[in-house]
């Protein structure tokens, strides 16, 4: 679907059609339930969380401003939504402001990182990211999933703009730890 | 070499660095190897992110795009559900509603409609020029801001903005005002001498309030104690602790009062929700009685019938119509005399003395104080009670799903939802009440009084959506939703049979749901993402 086929399906869906919003559906509906998918710890909550972001999309799809590009907003409105519902679990972030600041910051091996990349496959990622705590694995799929700016990102967290990246480079680190871990015990159980 | 560190050159590549840090680390990196090779290793890991979490590894569910209904298929579970919702609704309109509306009818109401009803016949509009004051316009303004806030959100939808203008119309569209009445406001005693005339209605606050003179209008009353001894040529509307009328009413006497006491004669009907209710002997009422009181005592003459609803009524006099008493207890004196049919509903065995002339037998029905649990027809109630509130949510479901989702989801935050149910099941009646004496708010009033009942009842159907959710797990999908409500709802309807905890349950339930529905209406309505 093109922007204008996209920007005419929004406006009929707003206008009630059935129709137009199946097709908007059908469009984002895949790309919301993987961001579910990276962001929650289950596939169920997952299939949840999409059934209801786009129930919440369609009840406030008159507030979508037209001026910015629908999937922006949609992973906005995600994003909160799947926040929401790890906070309500009382999943508690992970860190405080004042552990982020103690943060250190030491020169990491490039050798070392270039050799995870090259070795680890996006399945072992993908893996590790469910691994992390729920506010390191949601930065890291916000950023690297959605694509949103620091701004976005600080506001669907709850956090101070300044703190995303280093929010976002202790996520960095923290999947790098899982993933090493991961090759040592593997290491060990192939021994 | 001072090298850069990792925060920074990831800022620097995400651009998030200002332009002369970022040239800094430009010309640094041009120079140094390390920070040129961690530059490279922190991109490469930044796409490597990227290509990990955005790679479609799995399929997505494809109930996820599952048409919402089924053209073909018509379950045994929809069928049933419908046929025990359709049963309840005729049950709840046959066995409550058409009763009430028919006794209402009676009670000389029949020419126009409950709300007007409720609007004493639009007389209280006539005094409104006078009666509005600062605290009465608080009121109305922050409610109407209440109602905005909660429904601004939905102003495309405008469902139930449209219920609350539809009635707002159907206040303004009330026979208009006469001409603006007579006003006296005291602290303490208002007299309206003997000899003395007001041609117009009038309308008093006060302490004591004596009509002793002519009133060629209403009279509207609102004081401690009352005394009507002279002449009303139209109705007597009275919100007062005691009420005493000892002259001549020639229309209607409405009475929301602590006691009432009727010793003259009325022109038509009397209408009292009061504690007390005594028709003296001397009295003669034109045409019926409608009381809703503690204790009713029915002295005087009757023309036509009497409708009672009370704790004791006691019988004596004259009613010349049909008597209809929904008493806990009925006695019906020597002297007395009923001209019509007469039926009696209630708990205990009526009191008829061997004097009473009753032109047809005394039809009885005593009303068990415990449910008859060995019937069948006692389960099959509570059965048709179940379908109505699943039907109710299945309506709900259909027309707000968005709502139903939040509300089981707040649900589970028992604290927020009890203590908004507490809150908001006291308030609201105070606030709908406010806005009906206010006069201007009363569309609103009638209106968020029904959303409040609708509300209430509503409470079971998230209260039960929420049970049957952790009896059966969290899955997705309508079909799925509409399992939980069912086991949920026939939970809660077997947990109300037992015995004395079944009534405390219901309140729970009742107060948990509501209180749920507020926080998820809140949820709704606050701004969760910013737009622009």
């Amino acid at each position: 679907m093109s922007a204008a086929e996209i920007t005419e399906a929004l406006e009929q869906a707003r206008a009630g059609s059935s129709e137009a919003w199946g097709q908007l559906y059908r469009l984002f509906g895949a790309a919301i339930f993987r961001f579910c998918r990276r962001a929650l710890p289950t596939r169920e909550d997952a299939e949840d969380a999409t059934t209801e972001i786009f129930m919440k999309v369609r009840d406030k799809l008159g507030q979508y401003d037209a001026s910015r590009p629908f999937s922006a907003w949609l992973y906005k409105v995600a994003a909160n939504h799947c926040w929401d519902m790890l906070r309500r679990r009382r999943v508690r972030q992970d860190l405080e402001t004042g552990d982020l600041e103690t943060l250190p910051l030491e020169h990491p091996d490039p050798g070392q990182l270039e050799n995870l990349l090259t070795e680890r496959s996006s399945q072992e990622v993908r893996r590790a990211l469910a691994q992390l705590p729920a506010r390191a694995r949601m930065a890291l799929v916000l950023r690297y999933y959605s694509d949103m700016s620091y701004d976005e990102i600080a506001d669907s967290l709850g956090v101070r703009r300044p703190f995303v990246g280093v929010l976002l480079l202790r996520a960095r680190h923290q999947l790098r730890e899982t993933l090493l871990q991961g090759g040592d015990f593997r290491a060990r159980a192939g021994a | 070499m001072n090298h850069f560190d990792e925060i920074t050159c990831m800022l620097y590549l995400d651009g998030q660095l200002d332009r002369e840090r970022a040239r800094e680390l430009t010309a640094h990196t041009e120079e140094c190897a390390e920070c040129q090779r961690l530059m490279g290793a922190l991109a490469g890991e930044g796409r490597w992110l990227k290509e990990a979490l955005v790679e479609a590894d799995e399929a997505v569910p494809a109930r996820l795009f599952e048409p919402r209904t089924r053209a073909n298929s018509a379950p045994w579970g929809w069928i049933a559900a419908f046929g025990f919702g359709s049963a309840g609704a005729y049950t709840l309109w046959n066995n409550i509603l058409e009763p009430v509306q028919r006794q209402f009818d009676q009670a000389g109401f029949s020419s126009q409609n409950l709300f007007t009803v409720l609007l004493f016949n639009g007389a209280l509009w006539k005094g409104w020029e006078s009666m509005r004051s600062l605290v009465e316009f608080l009121a109305m303004g922050m409610f109407g801001i209440l109602m905005l806030v909660l429904f601004r959100r939905n102003w495309r939808r405008g469902t139930t903005l449209a219920v609350v203008m539809a009635s707002t119309l159907c206040a303004v569209a009330l026979p208009p005002a006469a001409g603006a009445a007579e006003v006296h406001k005291t602290a303490g005693e208002y007299v309206l001498g003997a000899g003395e005339e007001v041609k117009n209605d009038l309308i008093v606050y006060g302490g004591l309030i004596r009509i002793e003179g002519k009133v060629d209008g209403d009279v509207i009353v609102f004081g401690q104690s009352v005394r009507i001894d002279g002449h009303v040529t139209g109705d007597v509307i009275a919100f007062a602790r005691d009420v005493r009328v000892s002259g001549q009413v020639d229309g209607n006497v409405r009475a929301f009062v602590q006691s009432l006491t009727v010793e003259g004669q009325v022109g038509k009907n009397i209408s009292s929700f009061s504690d007390t209710t005594e028709v003296d002997s001397k009295s003669k009422i034109g045409r019926n009685i409608y009381l809703f009181c503690s204790v009713a005592a029915v002295e005087g003459q009757v023309g036509r019938d009497a409708t009672i609803y009370a704790g004791t009524t006691r019988l004596s006099g004259i009613v010349n119509g049909d008597l209809y008493d929904s008493s806990d207890r009925l006695s019906i004196g020597s002297t007395a005399t009923i001209g019509g049919m007469a039926s009696y509903k209630g708990h205990h065995q009526p009191d008829v003395a061997a004097g009473a002339k009753l032109a047809h037998p005394l039809e009885v029905k005593i009303i068990s104080q415990r449910p008859d649990y060995l019937s069948a027809r006692y389960y099959w109630h509570q059965a048709l009670l179940w379908g109505s509130a699943f039907l109710f949510g299945l309506a709900l479901i259909l027309f707000a799903p968005g709502i139903v989702s939040q509300a089981v989801r707040a649900s589970d935050r028992f604290p927020a939802a009890f203590g908004f149910g507490v809150l908001l099941l006291i308030a609201t009646p105070v606030v709908a009440v406010i806005l009906c004496v206010t006069l201007v708010g009363i569309g609103l009033g009638i209106a968020s009084f029904l959303l409040y009942l609708i509300g209430l009842y509503s409470g079971q159907c998230f209260v039960g959506a929420w049970l049957g959710e952790k009896m059966l797990g969290a899955r997705v999908g309508t079909s799925a939703l509409i399992g939980r409500l069912a086991l949920g709802l026939l939970v809660i309807r077997i947990l109300r049979l037992i015995p004395f905890a079944g009534g405390l349950i219901l309140l729970l339930v009742t107060i948990w749901g509501f209180g749920a529905l507020i926080v998820a209406l809140y949820h709704t309505a606050r701004p969760q993402m910013e737009t622009a």
